[in-house]
């Protein structure tokens, strides 16, 4: 077995400074001369057996031997010795540290996070990092950053090392192995070290390639945690906020949950969570305007993770959903009025029709231009699709539709006669539509006959046959069609659902055009945005969960709250053995990665030790050696 | 009436009060080693003294002179008296001045011992003669055999005059003294006896020379008790040879018994030629010596 070596055997040469050593000493040891009378007794003395045996020889020339000593003990340092610690030594490592919100549990009260511990052992590491070896550090939540390249710069890889910090947000295994995958490509290596408390889903979708040593910290404490927050709208006008509570698999007890709407305390309740059980909470709140709601967990005993203590969610103003529909498409109108909390554009007494709309239903073309955020086109080809679909007159009928989408729920669209044809021009097909970010929710047979798309402000369905050139009007679903997707509406419009936003990113923020923008974070950094042609500010990170205010030249526009709700995270749940692809499985090891140790420091204190007691034996201890 | 005129000193090697505590002193040698020569020691043999000794029976031939008529008045038988016989006795200052003997005032206590031994000789009417070694191949200063108060002076003045130099071992000292030297008695042989040679073959040649060896080894402080706590380079005062030790007060157990050694070895070697050995540091004062140390051991009555 080998227990060590030497970084830096080039450095050998430097034993052949014993030579002058030698030669100096004898050559240039200044002794103070002393006359005495005679050396009679003096050479007797010398010639004495007992003063010339091995010991005493090594005593008289203890300053040689001494310095001799330190030389081999500084040519030593200079080899740069260890010893090993791990079972091989690799040159290049990447590190992944697992920096997402479970990282974040502590494992006693006051005691250190898993992110702690991991930083620590990497820490280690750098310490005991060799010459020849390159480390790459690489943390990785929902997504990875590669921190360093690979270096042996110990302080630049400290101070990465110190930047970790823990992010409110699931982790993703995946990517990170992907980006490490990709590193391999410039700079190939054998293996990767992973540091991670597990909390990420046991099969990964990863060709590995490389060997993976999977470092599993130790668990975390109990912990109890929201992991969903969400709010409909009642019947009576008000909300139903719904709240979740789970836990790890060891935490169970008490807690109190409250509720605070716009900061005043609203409710307060006591739960118990049993072990491996969730608890569900339903708070009714009611406000005519806009409100912010925040949910605060308060676990009775120690609860290891702070970052799912609380969610917060936003609730629009309560209004009635604005529809714009032309009186030419009478059967939407009609179909329409059967509907509560509908306001009817433009009304059936006037053409007065100005302003936002939440859904447009409209068979002209130019209606589309109303800003609304969602949009039903019926009997014309969207503009971005005319290059792949035209419109025929030949009939068409339905070859299949999506019925899990919710706009199509309880329709039954079979046997639906249509007399006009939307058909793929020549050498397009659907997946011309998937790129356009469209997708087909009815096919026809030749094409589509309805297509969904979401952008990030608005939702747009197009009918591509005239509904009043089919059937459909005529049938028991069209109603109910046209319910769905008002109801679509009410979710895009916010009206009818509100949901917490999670941490990773902000939702698309709807302001002023063209606006500049700070966003404060929870941890008070600040971040630019600047919002788009139609006033959306989108793709704000939100790492950390809290609110993050949206400032206008030093001035608070808006506040939005975003919450952890992840049922993983909050179980702190994990994975002794993550399966790859081809049934390839990696287990947590059983061992601590150990580092090389490093000895040269120790031999350079050993002979600085060496120097003290030289210098003390000859120039301080009083009578000299004894 | 004036006081009297305080008594000027005749040398510089002994106060006149130490010279006048000398004047009722004498060698007491061990054996008895004395010259034919007629002299004031009694010797073994029967002599002509004045001294009455004993009476033995006459037999023709011996000088009439000597028969006790008394004793033939009365007994009618002649009896011869016997006197005791007074034979000279030879003391030969033997003065180590070779360059060791400069350290630390070795030659300066040397110097007065060796002229205490030539006054106590030269009072009691003995042949007194004085030879002092230098330089290996040179020949020693001596002062011929001298004898009576008048030659103090002289002898003063040979024992003042000497300094220390030169690398005349021991041995070689004694050769030369017994080639100018004839005569019994004693050798008062003033020196540190660190010698490389063989000090053995002159303590032989001064016994068969009919000379008691009685050695004075004067040692200083510093090489009674050496201050060698670390590395040093020695050089011989004679030689000039050098000697490099390191962790000198390690050694310091070894030179002690090598001195030790040494001391004993002298003495061994003194005893066993009807000598007497006496060491001495050089810091002790002359007169405790002599009238202490020497009294005390029976070297000098």
């Amino acid at each position: 077995m080998n227990w060590g070596g030497f970084q830096s055997l080039s450095q050998l040469w430097l034993l052949s400074l014993l030579v002058p050593l030698v030669l100096f000493y004898f050559l240039k040891l200044k002794r103070p001369r002393a006359e005495i009378p005679s050396l009679v007794l003096w050479r007797q003395v010398l010639q004495d057996h007992r003063v010339n045996s091995p010991f005493q020889r090594f005593k008289r020339n203890l300053l040689l031997l001494l310095q001799i000593l330190l030389l081999l003990f500084l040519v030593l340092a200079a080899l740069q010795p260890f010893w090993r610690g791990g079972p091989g030594r690799n040159r290049r490592l990447p590190v992944l540290v697992d920096c997402s919100a479970s990282m974040g549990a502590l494992d006693k009260p006051g005691g250190a996070s898993r992110l702690a511990e991991a930083k620590r052992r990497v820490r280690e590491m750098i310490d005991g990092l060799a010459s020849g070896q390159e480390l790459c550090l690489i943390s990785f939540d929902n997504t990875p950053r590669k921190l360093t390249g690979f270096t042996n710069n110990k302080r630049l890889l400290r101070d990465a090392l110190d930047q970790i910090e823990v992010a409110d947000v699931a982790s993703d295994l995946e990517q990170a192995l992907r980006l490490v995958q990709a590193l391999g490509r410039s700079e190939p290596f054998d293996e990767v070290l992973l540091f991670s408390d597990g909390n990420f889903p046991p099969r990964v979708n990863f060709d590995l390639s490389f060997k993976l040593n999977y470092q599993r910290l130790s668990p975390a404490g109990p912990n109890l945690g929201i992991t969903a927050l969400s709010a409909q709208r009642a019947a009576t006008g008000g909300w139903d906020v719904f709240v979740q509570i789970e836990g790890s698999a060891d935490a169970e007890g008490s807690a109190s949950v409250e509720l605070f709407q716009d900061g005043n305390s609203m409710a307060n309740e006591r739960i118990t969570v049993a072990r491996g059980r969730a608890q569900r909470m339903v708070f009714q709140t009611k406000s005519d305007h806009a409100v912010s709601l925040r949910v605060q967990l308060t676990p009775d005993g120690f609860d290891s993770l702070a970052a799912d203590n609380a969610a917060y969610l936003d609730l629009p103003a309560s209004r009635p959903l604005r529809v714009f529909v032309p009186k030419t498409l009478f059967s939407y109108r009609h179909a329409l009025q059967g509907i509560q909390d509908i306001e009817l554009f433009p009304q059936e007494t006037g053409d007065e029709a100005s302003g936002a709309f939440d859904l447009v239903m409209s068979d002209r073309p130019q209606d589309m231009d109303i800003v609304a955020r969602t949009r039903l086109s019926v009997g014309f080809i969207p503009p971005d699709l005319q290059r792949f679909i035209e419109l025929g007159t030949n009939g068409s009928a339905v070859v299949d539709w999506r019925r899990d989408a919710p706009v199509l729920q309880h329709v039954q669209l079979a046997d639906l006669v249509v007399l006009d044809q939307p058909s793929f021009t020549a050498n397009a097909g659907e997946a011309d539509l998937e790129n356009l970010g469209y997708e087909v929710l009815i096919h026809g047979q030749r094409g589509p006959l309805l297509v969904r798309k979401q952008d990030s402000d608005a939702l747009r369905f197009a009918l591509l046959f005239h509904t009043d050139h089919s059937t459909l009007p005529y049938r028991v679903g069209f109603p109910i069609f046209v319910e769905n997707v008002v109801q679509a509406a009410l979710e895009q419009a916010g009206l009818a659902e509100a949901l917490a936003n999670r941490t990773g990113a902000l939702p698309p923020l709807t302001l002023t055009p063209h606006g500049r923008y700070q966003i404060q974070t929870p941890a008070q950094m600040t971040e630019a945005a600047t919002a788009d042609d139609h006033g959306i500010v989108s793709g704000v990170a939100a790492p950390r969960a809290g609110y993050y205010s949206i400032l206008e030249n030093g001035a608070q526009r808006r506040r939005v709250g975003a919450s952890l709700l992840s049922p993983s995270e909050t179980a702190l749940a994990g994975v002794a053995q993550i399966e790859f692809n081809e049934q390839l499985q990696v287990a947590a090891a059983t061992v601590v990665v150990k580092t090389d140790w490093p000895l040269w420091q120790a031999l350079l204190m050993v002979a600085l030790g060496m120097l003290l007691v030289e210098w003390w034996f000859f120039q301080k201890k009083p009578g000299g050696w004894k | 009436m004036q006081p009297l005129a305080p008594r000027p000193q005749m040398t510089t090697l002994l106060t006149n009060s130490v010279l006048d505590r000398l004047e009722r002193l004498r060698i007491n040698p061990v054996g008895r080693r004395t010259s034919r020569s007629r002299g004031e020691h009694l010797s073994g043999k029967g002599g002509t003294s004045t001294e009455f000794c004993d009476y033995r029976d006459y037999t023709p031939g011996d000088d009439t002179r000597f028969v006790d008529w008394n004793i033939f008045a009365r007994l009618h038988r002649p009896y011869l008296k016997q006197f005791h016989k007074e034979e000279e006795r030879h003391v030969v200052l033997l003065i180590d001045a070779s360059a060791s003997m400069k350290f630390e005032d070795k030659l300066n206590l040397a110097k007065p011992l060796a002229a205490a031994f030539g006054v106590m000789g030269l009072l009691n009417n003995e042949r007194v003669s004085a030879y002092a070694s230098h330089q290996v191949g040179g020949a020693p200063d001596r002062l011929p055999p001298c004898r009576g108060r008048a030659n103090m002076r002289t002898l003063f003045q040979f024992i003042e005059n000497l300094e220390g130099h030169g690398d005349a071992p021991l041995e070689r000292a004694v050769d030369s003294l017994l080639r100018h030297h004839r005569g019994r008695g004693v050798c008062v042989i003033v020196s540190d006896f660190l010698s490389f040679g063989d000090l053995k073959r002159g303590f032989n040649l001064l016994h068969s020379a009919g000379l008691e060896p009685l050695g004075i080894q004067i040692l200083s402080p510093r090489e009674i008790e050496p201050d060698v706590a670390n590395d040093l380079r020695l050089v011989d005062s004679e030689t000039q040879e050098t000697l490099d030790i390191s962790s000198g007060a390690d050694l310091l157990n070894l030179y002690q018994e090598y001195r030790q050694r040494l001391e004993n070895d002298l003495a061994l070697m003194c005893r066993r030629r009807s000598g007497r050995f006496l060491p001495v540091s050089s810091a002790t004062p002359v007169e405790s010596v002599l009238f202490d140390q020497m009294r005390r051991q029976g070297w000098i009555e």
